[in-house]
């Protein structure tokens, strides 16, 4: 099956979920149906003089009749045959238009592409109604006529779309192959290109219908309509004269027109969601969300001390789903001393950066922290059990704060750095004015390296290193005692990675920071942190001293992440990454999480989940042979063939 | 001295589209049955008054002729002279542009700043049934006939309860003075107004909706709420600034869409407008006032996506001109 195809079928299966596009597709059909059987129903003709002038709605006349005495619900229905007509018609041939000369334009490209791409444009800008309007006045109102002159002003649209559906598929490998098997141009964009481009041209057509029909009755409206035919727009031009002695005239069309222009739109709209998922809102979580405090009885081996600045308690936080939780951090429990650093590793996916986020209380909105408790400098701010959102907010950016990554637009790109500085400086100090917020910004520029005169710059002007610095002191603007930094270094070329990573460092001794390291790179936690928590599949699977990890790794996981490592001065080997897909929390778990990858995995791992155990000072290993130390290292870590 | 400089290159750009705008008019004028010159002199007119017309508006000269000549009036900021009022087309334009000006400008205002309230605050809970109910209910705004809500309004409104004039911008005997005239006016724009807005807020409401969800995925709204910006602030101060973006692209595109509205409910409410000239020029085969107003309408449609593009910048500084 081709993949346009495919698409097709998928976005038939996704209409009839959707209430409001299954509803509006239905009205459509209905009203297809009856302008098609209007002949067969047994009505009134609709152009048939009556005697009774004027009559309002009755049993014998539903909606009345006119002041020709005609019955109006007759020709409400033969009017939806109009409308119909129009809107097929017009749409058909200006997407048909516009595939034709859209495709022209995309495939060959260059100076042709340059020529219609410019006259699509120019179209475009003409108010199109006026344009039809002129051609009716014109040339007569026929409504074949009516129909050409709309398809004429709308087709730039599916012209437009059809290109750039056409600019991203003739690159594709199957068009590429059939190409060079010696097809025809027209032949590849017969049999490839444009089935495959085609469903967002479907949307689009649904959505000319309905404006189509409104352009038809407009025109009827304004007496320029066909006038041999029975049209809503003219029903309404007509009626309006009989307003007040036969209101319904006018009623009764306008609403067929309203519901089925709606119903078209409605459609439209839908099918377009279905195909662009990104438009589709996320479904926010439940406010109360109970039941998962004691979801697996979790015995953490490491609590945290009692004096630690940063204390976590079996912290849980899910995604909700269509109809399911993702337990994107399920049970975690870890401490961070004063002036201490922990690192927090694990592929994308694992779950750290929602730790990060759960930790900082900034939570997506289809997500909810479930179950856990949070103690920060022996005060709590978050207890599931106690909702008090308040205890946070009082060391929120004061106490605790956050590096985000800052190639992903961290900072925002409307306002100059020192604008969004100052305005978090003074949310938390109201009282200082703009002069103390103004010295406090020099002093962290001065601080993080920064020249002042960069303070008015916006963010697009700044290096991503620089953007880094702006970061860093966004986090430090009110002398937090802990920094959570997530990727910090992420997507910055190598060696301003290594620079933001050492003033991060520095920054840390000199102010005697506490700080969590989020990363995805082993060795960026190495370089910086006293301890490192190894995270996969929302739990945290390995968590002991820096060295300890490096020298005595008591969780294949861990082995696996090492051994992807690159090694300055061991034997050269090929640089790997991890073979599979992470495990998705998702559903009931049975069993270890790493099971499925694991290469030393055994009939246990498959059956019951490993509690985690203390295998040494500081260590905490979740895994059934974290004490076979043998068994652990007899296996060859798990590593893929470079491909 | 950059803005300047951008703004001539785009005032150049606006000539090819003028041209395509005056050629594809004249064309169709032209090649439409029927003859003007019959049509200005009267049915039964006598064959030599008929001669005397065709020589006196030049319509017995080849078609490329007048054309060009049209072409070279045009440049000089002459559009000619109206077939029917005899008045300098631009006069008649001129005079009509206020009422029109009036009724969209205020039927936009609302529309826009209403619709992307409304937008906005159902964005923050995106999903949530209020905002399903509240995006099928634009949808389904935008999709009422403007004449036909006109005509219902009228009917409630002025015959039913006779709050608010039938039609008009005037009354028959209103008041003199400046303060109670603009007051009459204001009465007489009520309906009007309401009928316009009515259909524009839903698309005003689904692009304010769309942007804001979209901007509240950003990373720096992630940023402004770990600061701990109120979330009122996050969705008013920083969201609805960087959602400002699309809303002001699509108004700068839409202004012939909007055209389209102003000449269907001046028709229905007699609004002495920009619109219902054009209607009548047209029916009357006023050529020289049809093109006129073409003229003048692809104008102000490209000036429109100019300003859009030009208050773009001013709000988002990643745009250099």
């Amino acid at each position: 099956m081709s993949p346009g195809l495919v698409q097709m079928m998928r976005l038939w299966r996704d209409v009839l979920r959707g209430p409001v596009t299954f509803i509006s597709l239905l009205i459509v059909l209905f009203i297809a149906g009856i302008a098609l059987a209007a002949p067969y129903l047994g009505l009134p003709p609709p152009e048939v003089l009556g005697d009774e002038l004027y009559a309002p709605p009755s049993a014998e006349h539903w909606m009345g009749t006119d002041n020709n005495g005609r019955d109006v619900l007759s020709r409400v229905i033969w009017g939806a045959r109009l409308a119909l007509f129009v809107a097929v018609g017009s749409a058909v041939l200006a997407t048909l238009i516009g595939i034709v000369l859209g495709s022209v334009a995309g495939y060959f490209g260059g100076w042709l592409d340059a020529i219609m791409s410019r006259t699509f444009d120019v179209f475009l800008v003409i108010p199109a109604f006026f344009l039809v309007l002129l051609i009716a006045a014109l040339f007569g109102s026929s409504i074949t006529l009516i129909m050409i002159a709309i398809a004429i002003t709308t087709w730039p649209r599916s012209a437009r779309i059809m290109r750039s559906q056409v600019l991203s598929l003739k690159n594709r490998t199957y068009v590429q192959a059939s190409l060079s098997a010696g097809a025809s141009h027209s032949q590849v964009l017969m049999q490839h290109i444009i089935p495959n481009g085609l469903p967002p041209l479907v949307t689009d057509a649904t959505l000319l219908m309905g404006l189509a029909v409104l352009t038809e009755a407009g025109l009827s409206f304004l007496g320029l309509g066909d006038q041999n035919t029975v049209s809503w727009g003219r029903m309404i031009f007509e009626g309006q004269r009989h307003l007040r002695l036969a209101p319904w005239i006018s009623i009764f069309p306008g609403i067929a027109m309203l519901i089925m222009i709606a119903a078209f739109n409605l459609l439209g709209d839908g099918l377009n969601q279905i195909l662009n998922p990104q438009l589709r809102p996320r479904k926010r979580a439940g406010r109360i969300v109970t039941g998962f405090a004691d979801d697996v009885p979790l015995v953490a081996a490491l609590e945290p001390a009692e004096d630690d600045l940063l204390a976590v308690r079996n912290l849980r936080m899910y995604y909700q789903l269509e109809g399911e939780w993702l337990k994107a951090v399920d049970g975690v429990t870890f401490g961070v001393p004063r002036g201490g650093s922990l690192g927090i590793v694990g592929e994308s996916g694992c779950g750290k950066s929602s730790l990060g986020a759960a930790l900082m209380q900034v939570l997506p909105t289809n997500a909810r922290v479930v179950a856990g408790e949070v103690r920060f400098d022996g005060r709590t701010v978050l207890d599931v059990t106690s909702p008090a959102a308040a205890a946070f907010q009082s060391v929120r950016w004061t106490g605790m704060s956050m590096i985000f990554q800052s190639a992903m637009n961290a900072l925002n790109p409307v306002l100059t750095v020192e604008r969004q500085l100052r305005e978090a400086y003074l949310l938390h100090s109201p009282d200082a004015g703009a002069a103390a917020a103004r010295a406090r910004i020099g002093e962290l520029f001065d601080t993080v390296g920064i020249p002042r005169q960069r303070m008015s710059a916006y963010p697009h002007e700044l290096s991503g290193g620089m953007r880094q610095r702006v970061m860093i002191a966004l986090a430090l603007l009110h002398n937090p005692a802990l920094i959570i930094a997530d990727e910090p270094t992420t997507a910055l070329d190598v060696l301003i990675q290594d620079q933001i990573l050492a003033e991060i460092d520095r920054l840390k001794e000199q102010l005697n920071l506490s700080m969590i390291l989020i990363s995805h790179d082993l060795g960026t936690v190495a370089e910086s942190c006293e301890r490192v928590a190894v995270m996969y599949a929302g739990e945290i699977v390995e968590l002991a001293p820096t060295e300890e990890i490096f020298s005595n790794p008591r969780h294949p996981y861990t082995r696996s992440l090492i051994a992807t490592l690159p090694n300055l001065f061991g034997p050269r080997r090929e640089l790997v990454a991890l073979p599979g897909e992470p495990f998705v929390p998702v559903g009931e778990m049975v069993g270890c999480r790493f099971a499925p990858r694991c290469p030393s995995a055994a009939d246990i791992c498959r059956s019951a989940a490993p509690a985690s155990r203390i295998v040494g000072p500081g260590h905490q290993s979740a895994c059934h042979f974290a004490d076979d130390a043998e068994r652990l290292s007899a296996t060859r870590p798990l590593i893929g063939a470079a491909s | 001295m950059r803005i300047r400089r951008y703004i001539i290159l785009r005032l150049l750009q606006f000539v090819p589209v003028v041209l395509a705008v005056i050629v594809i008019n004249f064309v169709l004028i032209h090649l439409a049955p029927g003859d003007v010159a019959i049509t200005l002199a009267g049915e039964d007119a006598d064959p030599a008054y008929i001669e005397h017309i065709r020589e006196v508006y030049g319509l017995n000269r080849p078609l490329h002729e007048q054309l060009f000549s049209y072409l070279g009036q045009v440049l000089q900021g002459d559009l000619g002279t109206s077939f029917r009022s005899r008045e300098p087309v631009m006069d008649e334009i001129l005079r009509r542009v206020p009422a029109t000006l009036l009724l969209v400008g205020a039927a936009l205002f609302i529309s826009v700043v209403l619709g992307t309230a409304i937008g906005t605050l159902v964005a923050s809970r995106p999903g949530s049934s209020i905002d399903t109910v509240a995006s099928t209910i634009a949808i389904a705004l935008y999709s009422i006939p403007v004449f036909w809500l006109g005509l219902m309004l009228v009917l409630l409104f002025a015959v039913e309860l006779r709050w608010f004039p039938t039609s008009g911008m005037f009354s028959l005997i209103g008041p003199r003075d400046p303060v109670g005239r603009s007051l009459d006016i204001a009465y007489h724009l009520v309906l009007p107004m309401l009928a316009l807005s009515t259909v524009w807020i839903g698309q005003y409401l689904r692009l304010a909706r769309t942007a804001v969800v979209q901007v509240l995925n950003e990373p720096y709204i992630t940023t402004a709420r770990a600061i701990g910006f109120s979330s009122r602030r996050v969705l008013l101060h920083y969201a609805l600034r960087n959602a400002m973006l699309p809303i002001v692209t699509v108004l700068g595109l839409q202004i012939g869409l909007l055209l389209t509205g102003a000449v269907l409910t001046e028709t229905v409410f007699s609004w002495p407008g920009l619109g219902r000239l054009i209607y009548e020029a047209i029916l009357t085969r006023d050529t020289p006032l049809i093109m006129g107003a073409y003229v003048m309408m692809s104008i102000m449609v490209a000036l429109a996506s100019l300003v859009a593009d030009l208050v773009y910048a001013y709000l988002d500084p990643r745009v250099v001109l």
